[in-house]
Formats: structure tokens, sequence, C-alpha cells
């Protein structure tokens, strides 16, 4: 278990180093940072001493090394824009995605899992039918026509905040949460449904489900203590990768509901040219998916005593 | 520098979503205008007039997040609207462009204009309780001026003597600014300039007081301590709000009504379209609205008096490559110029959102303003043939066109290319590059054709159209190297060059109102330098039914210093 970890580890490193090139080399492609504001030119002594000031008149792999000196020792480096430390960034969108990523899972599982169970329990009856077409339904619309629908529709009634609003207006976190969240949840819902139902369909064929059957254990033993647990296997892969991309942040969602998470600073800092930010935020969504990754491996170990780690 | 491109980009996908209407209409309206409108474009609204107010009130609006709000870097009109809210500098700009005392109480230049002298009002002071006093003023400037500041504005100061020298590290103080006597502030040029104190105008010129934090700390950069009308009420919540509140000590000018003014930060993607769903649900006082709906949001508003429309600040205009073929000769861009339908392009594609444009000076300045000093900028492709002929530009004849993509200029460019085909024969080669390509490619030597520009003067002159546009100083390169200045076109006549040296140097307003006008009339009347296309039209909802002296000021930001609650 512990070289396990110590091996993926490892891994994460040089994922994050490989993601941080790729950033590198994109952002340098996109141009010069300093060279504009708005239409006009900044005049050339000051934007060389703006690029001397961030290291940018060094050739591109020193840049690159000095980059990752500092990202080892925790240092994210400052904002090409507002010159704020990109760490602070971090600290007040990282904890908005993890409440929306996780409130949005929590959504996904309940609803997924439970329809998933009575579709396969009630195989071809009414409900398993509704369960297919409104999973394939919501699986084929794109996640901004929900999200703007709902906006236009349910923001400003009842629990849910209007959009937009004066900042002044204090709404509780888990207020502003629930409709994005949901906008995220009902796509992911729809996928865990369907494999829940397929895999739960499968477990109930096997010989122990048979053999607990034949034990003479209710049904509702069978179906919630042994054939939950092993269907469950798919599901929680899918929500760990899941919960990492979320994670990483929802750009379009957060961006329609003005969701002030990780997705909406990535979105921010590609239009604005910012390579700290951009950089930041997907070392930090890398981060999140490698360890989510991680935690599902140790979980399924858990979850099925014939895997084994090393 | 500020906001031309932000603005465009914040509507770009709107002004898309209006496009297969525009390509229909656009096409209809080509030659007669047969909708019987006098005029395109939406006219001007009658500026809201100043009413006694009361204290009270809160004013509520929606922004972009700002670059910065601290001085020595505001730059876009949403940063600068806060800066200017929290500090006062020297001199004021009224919306009609009269200037009157901030902290200065009064001011002089010697003969020649290259040295200045501000007598300060006594007893002013900063939100702290510290007194503003000439010292203020240089520890401002030096701030910005110092090297690794890190400012992308405090070019704007180097007129100042010692600029130079601190930009390159050799000085840590701006040997021109004379703060000895605490009531009065003198400052030396490196070149005479008569309207310096317009210069001062900028929020790069405001002072700081001795509490002030380096640059790059965000202690003081995000709740920076002023001595305007209003005062930062805690901190910037980066991309949440910001909160001001009136500052009751303040008496460098009257001070301000409204109790608060609460800045909601929207997203630059959608933003006018949150600030207009704003206005409608209540939740915003002042609001911009996505292009496709301004005629809907007009014909809803102007009635009750909530929508405001106003010729600001600014050109829309191509950049001319004045010395290269196929357009360096004024017969030739004076072709283009009357081969371009203006008016069809406003009517179709922005749907009277745009006013053509009849000069480069806009009409915010009504003493230099000269409707109609571009002669070529009307609509004949009778002429426009015949002078096309006369410069060789036969059928055939390929010209470059660029745009920047991603600002919502592809449709209107695609239209006057479709023009220039039409009417004159021409090859257009017609191409969408970034924007710091576009800058690139019309800076480098040997650039051809035409590019996509826009510009907002930085101080309230015609100067600072003039000069940066058109001045061979402006060019700031030799023809085998890419351009440093703003003058892209690289245009240059002595003539010219002479008339704004002459009216720079000119203390009497009149004629120096007069200079500038010769100037453009020799820059744009004969010479046709650059063409112009869009006056700068500005449109706001505002809340007139709760608030009285509701205004636009230079940077487009409302009068927040003088609106009251009704």
């Amino acid at each position: 278990m512990g070289m396990f970890i110590l091996r993926r580890s490892g891994q994460a490193v040089l994922v994050v180093m490989g993601a941080t090139l790729l950033v590198f080399i994109a952002t340098f492609a996109l141009g010069d940072p300093f060279a504009s504001t708005g239409d006009r030119q900044v005049p050339p002594e000051i934007a060389a001493a703006n690029r001397a000031q961030f290291g940018l008149d060094q050739p591109l792999p020193i840049q690159y090394v000095t980059y990752l000196g500092n990202l080892f020792t925790g240092d994210l480096g400052v904002d090409f824009d507002q010159r704020r430390p990109v760490i602070d960034m971090l600290a007040e969108t990282v904890p908005n995605t993890v409440r929306l990523a996780l409130v949005a899972i929590l959504i996904d599982v309940i609803i997924g899992v439970v329809a998933g169970i009575i579709a396969a329990v009630k195989r071809y009856s009414f409900a398993d039918v509704l369960v297919t077409v409104l999973s394939t339904l919501a699986i084929g619309v794109p996640v901004f026509v929900i999200g703007i629908v709902l906006v236009a529709n349910l923001s400003g009634v009842g629990p849910f905040p209007t959009v937009p609003r004066s900042f002044t207006v204090e709404v509780p976190w888990y207020q502003e949460v629930l409709l994005p969240a949901f906008a995220l949840a009902i796509i992911d819902a729809a996928f865990i449904a369907r494999l829940m139902r397929g895999s739960m369909l499968e477990v109930l064929r096997s010989d122990y489900i048979r053999t607990a059957r034949a034990k003479g254990l209710s049904e509702r033993k069978v179906i919630g203590k042994h054939a939950l647990r092993n269907s469950l296997i798919p599901v929680v892969t899918y929500i760990g990768v899941s919960l990492g991309v979320l994670l990483g942040g929802a750009i379009i969602t957060e961006t329609i509901f003005q969701y002030n998470g990780v997705g909406f600073l990535l979105f921010r800092a590609i239009s604005g040219n910012n390579a700290p930010v951009i950089s930041a935020v997907v070392v930090f969504g890398v981060l999140a998916y490698v360890l989510l990754s991680l935690l599902v491996d140790i979980l399924y170990a858990f979850l099925d005593p014939r895997i084994r780690l090393n | 520098m500020r906001r031309t491109r932000a603005a465009w980009s914040a509507t770009a996908l709107t002004v898309v979503a209006g496009l297969v209407l525009a390509g229909c209409s656009q096409q209809s309206n080509t030659g007669a205008p047969d909708t019987g409108q006098p005029a395109v474009g939406f006219p001007e609204t009658a500026p809201n007039p100043e009413q006694p107010g009361r204290p009270g009130g809160v004013f509520r609006l929606g922004s972009t997040e700002p670059t910065a709000i601290d001085p020595y870097n505001a730059q876009e009109s949403e940063g600068i609207r806060v800066a200017e809210a929290i500090f006062t500098g020297l001199v004021e700009v009224q919306p009609d462009g009269a200037v009157t005392p901030g902290v200065a109480s009064d001011w002089s230049a010697n003969d020649n204009c290259s040295v200045w002298t501000f007598n300060l009002k006594p007893g002013t002071t900063f939100h702290n309780g510290e007194t503003v006093d000439a010292a203020s003023f240089k520890r401002g400037w030096e701030r910005a001026a110092a090297k690794g500041s890190g400012s992308e504005v405090s070019y704007h100061l180097d007129v100042i003597q010692g600029y130079a020298e601190m930009q390159s590290g050799a000085a840590t103080q701006l040997t021109g600014v004379d703060a000895s006597n605490p009531d009065r502030l003198v400052v030396t040029l490196t070149k005479p300039d008569c309207e310096f104190e317009l210069r001062t105008n900028h929020p790069v010129y405001s002072p700081v007081p001795t509490a002030v934090g380096a640059t790059t700390d965000t202690a003081y950069t995000d709740a920076p301590i002023g001595n305007g009308p209003f005062r930062m009420d805690g901190k910037w919540q980066h991309n949440q709000g910001i909160r001001l509140v009136r500052f009751d000590d303040y008496t460098a000018g009257d001070k301000a009504f409204l109790d608060a003014v609460e800045i909601t930060i929207l997203p630059d993607a959608n933003g006018a379209q949150l600030e207009y769903d704003g206005f409608n649900n209540g939740q915003f006082d002042w609001a911009r609205m996505p292009p496709p709906l301004l005629a809907q949001a007009r014909a809803a508003n102007e009635p009750a008096g909530k929508w405001m429309s106003k010729k600001t600040n600014g050109i829309n205009y191509f950049t001319v490559a004045n010395t290269t073929a196929p357009l360096n000769s004024p017969e030739a861009r004076k072709a283009i110029s009357l081969a371009i339908d203006r008016n069809a392009i406003a009517q179709g594609v922005f749907q009277g959102a745009q006013s053509p444009a009849t000069a480069l000076v806009p009409p915010l300045f009504p003493e230099a303003y000269q409707d109609g000093v571009c002669e070529a900028c009307r609509y004949d492709p009778a002429e426009a043939k015949r002078l096309a002929e006369q410069a060789g530009l036969t059928p055939g004849t390929e010209l470059s066109l660029q745009f920047n993509t991603g600002g919502g200029h592809e449709e209107w460019t695609a239209a006057v290319r479709q023009q220039l085909e039409t009417n004159l024969g021409l090859k257009v080669n017609y191409t969408g590059v970034p924007f710091t390509d576009l800058l690139n490619n019309e800076g480098a030597p040997g650039a051809t054709g035409l590019f996509r520009s826009a510009w907002g003067a930085d101080y309230p002159t015609p100067g600072n159209y003039l000069i940066p546009l058109l001045a061979t100083s402006s060019i700031g390169a030799a023809p085998n190297e890419p351009v440093t200045g703003n003058n892209y076109g690289r245009y240059s006549n002595p003539q010219f060059d002479d008339l704004v040296a002459r009216a720079n140097a000119s203390k009497d307003e009149a004629e120096r109102n007069d200079l500038w006008k010769q100037a453009e009339r020799i820059a744009i009347g004969q010479d046709l330098a650059l063409i112009p296309l869009w006056a700068r039209q500005q449109f706001r909802l505002v809340a007139t039914d709760r608030f009285n002296n509701i205004n636009m000021n230079f940077n487009e930001n409302p009068t927040l210093e003088k609106i009251s609650i009704k």
C-alpha cells in the first residue's frame, strides 16, 4: 500500500511537470502579455521593464526551470494583470469549487444510484423505461443549455438567489451553490443511473446472489447488502473521476452562474493571457485529479477484496 | 489605451448574434437611404440638469473586474471609475469638458509653458486624516514612475523632467517636481506643454499619503487610502465587488451626496447582458446593454427618461499605411474612404448604434470639432472610382485589410471589404488576427493597406488625438524599424508637425483650438492620413426615477460625486 502511494505520487510529479510544460509552451505562443493595454501599445521601455520584472526576458527553458523550482517550494508567483499573489486567488476560489463539486456529486449519487437500482430491480417496468428515456435526454443536452434555462427560469425564485445581484446582498453558500450544482449534476446523474443499472443487472445474475437468495435472505438484504456493494465499483470509478474533473473547475457552469470558483478563474485568466494563473489552476486541477484517482484505486480494494494494489 | 478593446470583446458574442439580419438589411440599404430616418444612429440625449441634492442613497452598478484601482496602474474605464472616486487630483474635468479646480486652487505656466505652478487648497486631507500637500503629489508620481513599479500607465508622466532617469533606475526622485513649499507644487517639463494641467486629470497623477504601500503590497493596492469624495469601505473583494462610502471630511470640492456606491463585479464575457438584467430586476442603477438589445432597451426606457446616449471620447478608424503602395497617395486613401458606405453599415450591421464619423477629433470638444472636415467620409462611389483611377488603384489591385478577431469586428469589416470590391473592383486580402499580432503587423516596416483601429484620448484635448496618431514623433522609428509610438500609419507632414507643436506651445485657448483645427484640416481634410469610420458613442440605462444629477463623465463613468437621491 505504502509503495503504491509512493509510486503514484512520483507519477503525479511527472504529470504536473508535463502539464506545466504544455501550459508554458501554449501561453508563450500567445504572445507578450505586456505589449499592449486595451487598444494601445505600451511604450517599449515600460513593456520591457515589466517583462524583466516577471522574468520573461529570460529564455523559455530558464523561465520554465525557475517556475518549476518556485512551484515545488510552494511559490505560485504573482499574476500579470493585477500583480496579486496567485495563491491568494486560489485561496478565494478553491473552497467555492470544492463546495460546488461536493454538492453536485451528492446530488448525482442520490439521484443516479437510486434511479439505477430501481431501473435494474424493476427491469422493463415503466420506471425502468422512464429512467432510460430521461437519462438519454439529460446526457444529450449540453450543460450550458441546462445552465441558461435554470438561470432564466429559477433564479430569484424561492431559495434560489437572483442573478445578477448586488454583491452586498448576502446569500448563504448553500443557496448559492444549489442551482449550479444541480446544472452540473443532471448529466452526471444520468450517466450514473445507466452505469448503476447495467452493473446491478450483471451482479444480480451472478452465482453468489443466487446462493444468497437460496439461503433465504430477504430481497432487501440481497440487493442492499450483497448486490449493491459489488455493483458500486464502476460507479465509484466514475464518481472519483468526475469529482476530479469538477475540482479542476467547471468553466462553463461557473461562468454562467457567476460562481467564483477555479473554473471561472481559469476562464478569466485565459481571456487575459495571464500565464501564472493559468498554470496554477492547471496544476491544481491535475493534482486534484491524480489524488482522486488514487483514492478511487484504494477504494477498489476496500469494495472488492479480490483487487490487490501491488 | 483604455477600455476600447474590452468593450468590444464584451459585446462580441451578442453582436455576432444579430448578424444574420444585418447581412440582409445592409444590402437593401446600400446606396439610397430609403428608411425615411433623418439621420443615422441613435441621437444623443440631453444631459440631466443639475439639481440641489440631499445626503443619502446607495448607488449600485455592475462592472468588470478592474486591472487596478490604485492610481499607479488604474487604466481601463472600470478601474478609473474607482480611482477617480477615491482620489482627487490637481484639476477636475466636468462632463462638458470644463476644467475646474481639484486639490489645486489655481495654476499657471511660465511663458513657454515649460514650468507649471499649482497652488494647493489649504487643509484638504486624506481619508486617514493626513494633510494633502505638495509632497503627497511628488510621492504619488514618483511611486508610479520608479523603475520596477510595474505601472503600465506611468508614461503619462513622461513630460516631467527626471522621468527618464527614474525609469532607467538612475534616479529615485523626479528632479522636475519641486515640493519644498507644502502649498505649492512646481513642475518642470522636458518640453513645452500648454495643456499640462489636462494631463494631471489622469489618475496616475494622484497624491498618495505617507501610509502608502509599495505597488506590490495588496494591503494598500486593494484598499487605497486616497483623498477623494469617497473612501473604500473594506477591501476590494476580487471578483465580488467594491463598496465605497462618502468621505465626510472632504474639502477639496463639494461633498458627495450618496451614502455609498456599490460596484458589483460581473464576468467580462456577458457583463453587458448581466448589467442589463440587473437594471431590469432592480439590482443596478446604471447599466450597459448588449448591442442587439439597444433598440429594444431604448424603446422601453427612453419615454421614462432612463435612456442615456452620448458621443464620447473616441474614434473608430482604419489605420492606413501611408508610406507603402497602394495607399501612399491622398487620392488613393480618399478613394477608399469614399467607397465605404458608412450609413449602410451603421444601419445594417450596428442597427443604428454607431454614428458615421466625419472628423477625427470627436464632438466631445465643441471648440475644436469640425463636422465634415473629412470630406472623403461621405459615400460617393463615382468620385471614388475617379480618384482610384487617378491614383492607380485599378480594378484587380490587391489591398490588405486586417482586423483583430474576438472583438466583434468580423461583420462590419466584411461589409467594408464587400463595398471596396464592388465599388472599386479591388481584390481585398481580408485577414483576422489576434490583437497583439494586429499591432505587430501594422507597426512592421513595409506594412501595407488598412488596419482596424480605435482610439480614446487620455486627456481631454484634441491634441491627444492629433499628436499620438499623426505626428512624426509618434512613429518613433526609422522606416526599417517597427513603430514604437501610436502613429502606425507612419504619416509624416512637416506642416502638420509644425502646427501641433505651435498649438502645444500656445497659451491662448482660442488660438490653440484654431491651430488644432488647422492641423486636422491638413492631416484629415487634405491628406486623409487615416480613415475615420465611427464616432464613439455610449448608451446607458440610468435610474433617473430614483436619482438626480446622473451624467456621464470623460471616462464614460457616472458622475458619482454629483448624484443625489430623489
